[in-house]
């Protein structure tokens, strides 16, 4: 059973050495020195006494060195607790006490380690001491804890830090706080490795890379230094950030690539992966590490495509460049090149230019090492383009490193965030960033997309913290999305939008309903993050509001009528049709694909489904399910910030027999949906795919009679240009309802027996000066030019 | 207790101490010297400069001799920094027998030396 004896030798001796401290140590030094001195002296002037002098000032330098080299830092003994808990927590114990969780807490959480965690966690250290046991007898188990963690990361040594994550790991209470703020208790478990990390850096100190003559054997290479960026240089000068990745699958595939004698790698990732860290990780364990005399000793330089394309002014320059560099490199002897994005040395174009043959012999000779950094459809374009070349490149394929991992080195990166820009980043931001990167970023991999989406987070800090809110406002403004919670304003608009929508629908109140439902689902978090927001499939006769109710949704949730992306299924009956909804957009701008790539929150509004090829509605099976499509060029775009709407008019003669006899929609829903499926205008895959079948009834007199006064609303924005408004008399309505009802059509007759009832009349008036700026005009059945 | 665990760490943890510096001296010098890299390459031309041999003779024997001159001019300057780095071992393990004779020797004769100037 481990305990906190304060007794202990160590204890003693950490407390000693705090006691003497720096200052302590000088004054020892000073007094030696001038004892040793001025004793020295007075032998030489041959008083006797001197001796002692002498003596004393040797006797003084003793605990001097005893504080320089123990007192100072008291080492670990053995692996009890008391043998390793670090010299610098059992300074801040009271010698005299009888700890328990609470008051060791209370001791340790003003420390630099245990504010580590509580900050990063967000928990109000100073407002925690009703979270830990008052009784001591609860430490031994704490105490316990402490050593696991220490064991866990091999370490000698149990920090502060350790310490203060048992006691908070231990605590329902501090459990029960994290879960109201969002996060959970695992959570620091994560932050503990993070302030791990950073413990192992500072202890490890300045690293050595080799000393004065390394590279004197080596040849000059003023070229590269001009044209290129030496990777090791730069570690050895600032200092290497690679650690983590030094022994990533990535660099030791590199590595056993060069060691089993491959000359050049051909390093395969998507954009975010790491290839550029990659290099400079393998760079910094070259640097650092005993290594294969196959890559002892070797700088990596990486070639800088733009500064070669810009020295060279006349033709066949470029070429003498290239090859006066790699003759270059070769004499060397002790360089390899990177080519970062290498598809710019690979084919000919604004930025780049074509140096395979030039790199050819080089592959073929094998004398020296090249590292191309290329995503893996830049390597599958280069296999088709140039099999030969590809050919020679031993591939190194990168591939996205588990959660935990990718979370470690946004952690890591934070770490840099938070020194340069004096802010600090809690783990909740760390976590966003990676859920928010994952969803709305589907171009780039991890780590890149949480990386750059942290710092674009940055400069929406509140009082120097980027919080989960400052990574929400960084993606809603990069992407135009909706991350965040839903303000005060926009809730109230989410509880009340059936109303809002009402105002420019009539009745279809159940299909109203339905979609707001679901739009408030997603908006308060509650629905499956992994599909559209919401998918409905709209069946019912035409001009009853199908259309008008996604445009009605693009403009209430998504504020903007214009934020529809609408396909007009009929126009995708081909099988090759499938091409142009998952073109990527260089060739076909209304792709769907490129559209929502654009816009990913939108209404996506395919209209008569029915009619689509089966290979399209395939495709919206996985659209539906995954909420995600992979277009042409291997990319995938999410549809998961969407709403999907289908629309059909299959069926509506059967809505209109069953309304006609008087039902009511619920009653005959499902009903209907069997019918669709026997019928075989559906298949029961696509049907169950939706969240919602609506089914929409036609309009009757007086729902129509609404929808001219709607519409009327409209003409009179039009006629507020010459300050006139218009009013028709109920006659009126139910004239250009009689006139423009056609039960086949629906309303969608209404607009055109308006624009002839009224803005006919009205346009007469006005040319006949009946009508003048500033009148009101009521119109009447008899008014009415139809 | 001060006087005793001073004392207990002089002659325990402390010598022993003396000795693991002496050693990480020794092995700082060996890499700020670079003395792996330097033996392996102590005949190799200086920075790699060498012209490659013509066809005749008075070119060959040419490239020979510039050849030989950088391997010359390589040999002294790694040669001088090898005796650098070897006159600075001497000086190390002088310094660490010292150490490591009169850091036992040191209490002792403190003592000594306050006695014999008391008598």
């Amino acid at each position: 059973m481990d305990s906190l004896d304060l007794q202990h030798v160590r204890a003693r001796h950490a407390r000693l050495g705090k006691k003497i401290g720096q200052g302590g140590f000088y004054l020892l030094c000073i007094l030696a020195a001038i004892c040793v001195l001025g004793g020295a002296a007075m032998v030489y002037v041959h008083i006797h006494y001197g001796y002692s002098v002498v003596g004393s000032g040797l006797l003084v330098l003793m605990p001097a060195l005893w504080w320089r080299f123990y007192l100072r830092d008291v080492p670990p003994t053995d692996a009890t607790f008391m043998g390793r808990i670090s010299s610098h927590c059992l300074t801040l114990l009271k010698p005299d006490m009888k700890y328990s969780p609470a008051s060791l807490w209370e001791a340790i959480r003003s420390d630099s380690q245990a504010s580590f965690i509580t900050q990063h966690l967000l928990l109000q250290s100073g407002s925690m001491q009703g979270c830990f046991s008052e009784d001591p007898v609860a430490l031994a188990s704490i105490l316990t804890d402490a050593v696991r963690i220490a064991n866990g990361y091999d370490s000698k040594t149990i920090e502060v830090g350790y310490l203060a994550a048992a006691l908070l790991e231990s605590s329902p209470v501090v459990a029960d706080m994290l879960k109201h703020m969002k996060a959970t208790p695992n959570d620091i478990v994560p932050v503990r490795d993070w302030l791990h990390r950073l413990l192992v850096v500072l202890h490890a100190g300045p690293q050595q890379f080799g000393g004065i003559g390394r590279d004197w054997a080596s040849g000059f290479t003023p070229h590269l230094n001009q044209f290129g960026h030496n990777l090791s240089a730069s570690i050895e000068r600032h200092g290497g950030h690679f650690s983590a990745l030094m022994d990533s699958p990535g660099v030791r595939d590199m590595k056993t690539a060069f060691s089993q004698g491959a000359a050049t790698i051909a390093l395969i990732g998507p954009d975010g992966i790491g290839k550029t860290s990659h290099a400079y990780a393998l760079a910094q364990s070259v640097l650092a590490e005993d290594q294969d005399p196959v890559l002892q000793h070797k700088q990596i330089i990486e070639l800088d495509a733009a500064a070669i394309i810009s020295a060279a002014r006349q033709p066949g320059q470029l070429e003498y460049i290239l090859v006066n560099l790699f003759n270059e490199a070769i004499h060397a002897g002790n360089i390899m090149l990177f080519f970062d994005d290498a598809q710019l040395f690979f084919h000919t174009g604004p930025g780049s230019f074509d140096a395979t043959q030039i790199l050819l012999p080089a592959l073929q000779g094998g004398v020296i090492q090249l590292i191309f950094a290329m995503t893996p459809h830049d390597y599958e374009g280069l296999r088709a383009s140039n099999m030969a070349f590809a050919g020679l490149l031993t591939p190194v394929v990168l591939r996205e490193r588990p959660e935990p991992e990718i979370l470690a080195v946004l952690a890591d990166t934070a770490t840099q965030y938070e020194a340069r820009n004096n802010m600090l980043i809690p783990y909740e931001a760390i976590k966003t960033a990676y859920t928010l990167s994952g969803r709305y970023e589907a171009d780039m991999a991890y780590p890149g997309k949480a990386i750059r989406l942290l710092e674009q987070s940055l400069p929406h800090a509140t009082q120097g913290i980027v919080t989960m809110e400052s990574v929400e406002a960084a993606i809603e403004q990069t992407r135009g999305v909706k991350a965040g919670a839903a303000a005060p304003v926009e809730a109230d608009e989410l509880l009340h939008l059936e109303e809002r929508i009402h105002e420019r629908m009539i009745n279809q109140t159940r299909a109203v309903q339905v979609v707001s439902d679901a739009l408030r689902r997603a908006r308060a978090g509650v629905a499956n993050p992994k599909r559209p927001i919401g998918s409905f499939l709209f069946l019912g006769p035409t001009g009853v509001g199908k259309t008008e109710l996604a445009k009605a949704i693009a403009a209430v949730y998504f504020k903007d009528e214009t934020n529809m992306i609408r396909l007009d299924m009929s126009e995708y009956q081909q099988e090759v049709d499938v091409s142009r909804i998952l073109s990527d957009g260089q060739h076909e701008s209304k792709s769907l694909i490129f559209n929502i790539r654009q816009h990913p929150f939108s209404v996506v509004l395919l209209d008569e489904i029915e009619k689509a090829h089966p290979n399209i509605l395939n495709l919206l099976l996985q659209m539906l399910d995954e909420g995600q499509l992979t277009d042409t060029s291997g990319r995938t775009v999410s549809f998961k910030d969407a709403v999907i709407i289908a629309t059909s008019n299959a069926g509506a003669d059967r809505i209109r027999q069953h309304i006609e006899q008087g039902e009511e929609l619920e009653q005959f829903e499902s009903a209907l949906t069997d019918e669709l499926i026997n019928s075989g205008q559906f298949k029961p895959e696509l049907l169950n795919r939706f969240d919602e079948i609506v089914l929409f009834r036609p309009l009757k007199p007086e729902e129509l009679a609404q929808v001219v006064r709607l519409m009327l609303g409209e003409v009179n924005k039009t006629l507020a240009n010459q300050n006139i408004s218009v009013e028709l008399s109920d006659s009126a309505v139910m004239r250009i309802v009689t006139v423009g009802n056609d039960p086949r059509l629906g309303a969608r007759p209404m607009r055109r027996a308006l624009q002839r009832a009224v803005e006919n009349t009205i346009a007469g008036k006005i040319l006949r000066h009946e009508i003048n700026p500033g009148d009101h005009v009521t119109l009447d059945a008899p008014d009415l030019s139809l | 207790m001060f006087m005793l665990d001073l004392f207990g760490w002089w002659y325990g943890t402390g010598w022993t101490g003396v000795l693991r510096a002496t050693k990480r001296r020794f092995s700082g010098v060996a890499q700020a010297f670079s003395i792996q890299a330097l033996t392996h390459t102590l005949f190799a031309p200086w920075k790699r400069i060498i012209t490659s041999p013509g066809a005749s003779i008075n070119d060959k024997l040419r490239a020979l001799g510039d050849n030989l001159i950088s391997r010359l001019v390589g040999f002294t300057i790694r040669f001088f920094v090898l005796l650098a780095a070897m006159l600075s071992f001497i000086g190390l393990t002088i310094i660490g027998v010292l150490e490591l004779i009169v850091w036992p020797l040191l209490p002792l004769l403190a003592i000594a030396l306050i006695v014999k100037g008391l008598l």
